[in-house]
């Protein structure tokens, strides 16, 4: 059990290198869709949240990378004459700041410790629907408004002319 | 049984790597799925503390994360279309219309 869970975490840092490094946007999209995968695989696996698999599985995937896709497909990338070359000094520059930030990831979580409790029951949707329409009624409402107002102002920016 | 801290560790390398992808690539298009990548390393660790502490509010927020990451793709999409009508590429460097 625990092997398969250091396989997983290793494919899940593989493809998330993949999306960073392959050279191609469209790969990097097929690599961050495997991610996503893998994602909704831990979800229901071990941290046996099933409902947050499902939205991952609908949302992210059917939504979020093939929104993704159709973009490459439309934007031209060959005849744009636009050659990506990762120059040196940025790649170093970059790996400095992402290195100390990741040390300082790695000591602020040294300190979470101490015994944790195991809840190995399954939180199914009609718990999360509790929640959401009592403590999070507002931010829920909230969220509908914005998502609304984010599809007209895409509508609008991606029109030609105003 | 598995310690979470392996989880939490998992996200922040993840984390950081989508972080590390902002920094290094020029594609508008793929410091997008950087982004998306690092918004899903959040939610992991949401999602695994949610576990651990036994409160369901992290697996809520963890929706709403996603929700809010596909508004993000709405907009994010809209403006790399525009702007390669625009400029004819979608080369960050080169997006020097409010730079000085």
């Amino acid at each position: 059990m625990e092997i398969i869970f250091y396989v997983l975490a290793a494919l899940m840092i593989l493809s998330a290198c993949g999306v960073v490094f392959l050279k191609k946007p469209v790969h990097s999209a097929l690599s961050l869709l495997f991610n996503m995968v893998l994602t909704a695989i831990l979800y229901l696996a071990y941290l046996k949240a099933p409902f947050v698999a499902v939205v991952q599985v609908i949302v992210y995937m059917g939504a979020v990378v093939v929104f993704v896709l159709f973009v490459i497909m439309l934007v031209d990338l060959a005849n744009g004459g636009f050659v990506e070359v990762i120059r040196v000094p940025r790649f170093f520059a970059a790996f400095v700041v992402a290195f100390v930030l990741l040390i300082q990831f790695l000591f602020l979580a040294g300190f979470i410790r101490g015994d944790i409790p195991i809840v190995s029951d399954y939180i199914h949707g009609d718990k999360l629907a509790e929640l959401i329409f009592t403590k999070y009624a507002l931010p829920f409402e909230v969220v509908s408004i914005l998502i609304f107002s984010a599809v007209v102002g895409a509508v609008a920016m991606a029109k030609k002319k105003l | 049984m598995l310690r979470m801290e392996v989880i939490y560790g998992l996200s922040l390398i993840m984390f950081v790597i989508g972080f590390f992808g902002i920094l290094v690539r020029r594609n508008a298009i793929v410091m997008f799925l950087s982004i998306e990548l690092m918004l899903n390393s959040v939610n992991i660790l949401f999602v695994a503390i949610s576990k651990a502490s036994g409160a369901l509010d992290g697996q809520v927020i963890a929706l709403f994360v996603m929700a809010i990451a596909a508004g993000e793709a709405a907009i994010g999409m809209a403006i790399i279309t525009s702007y390669y009508r625009k400029k004819g590429n979608v080369d960050i460097d080169r997006a020097q219309l409010l730079r000085w």
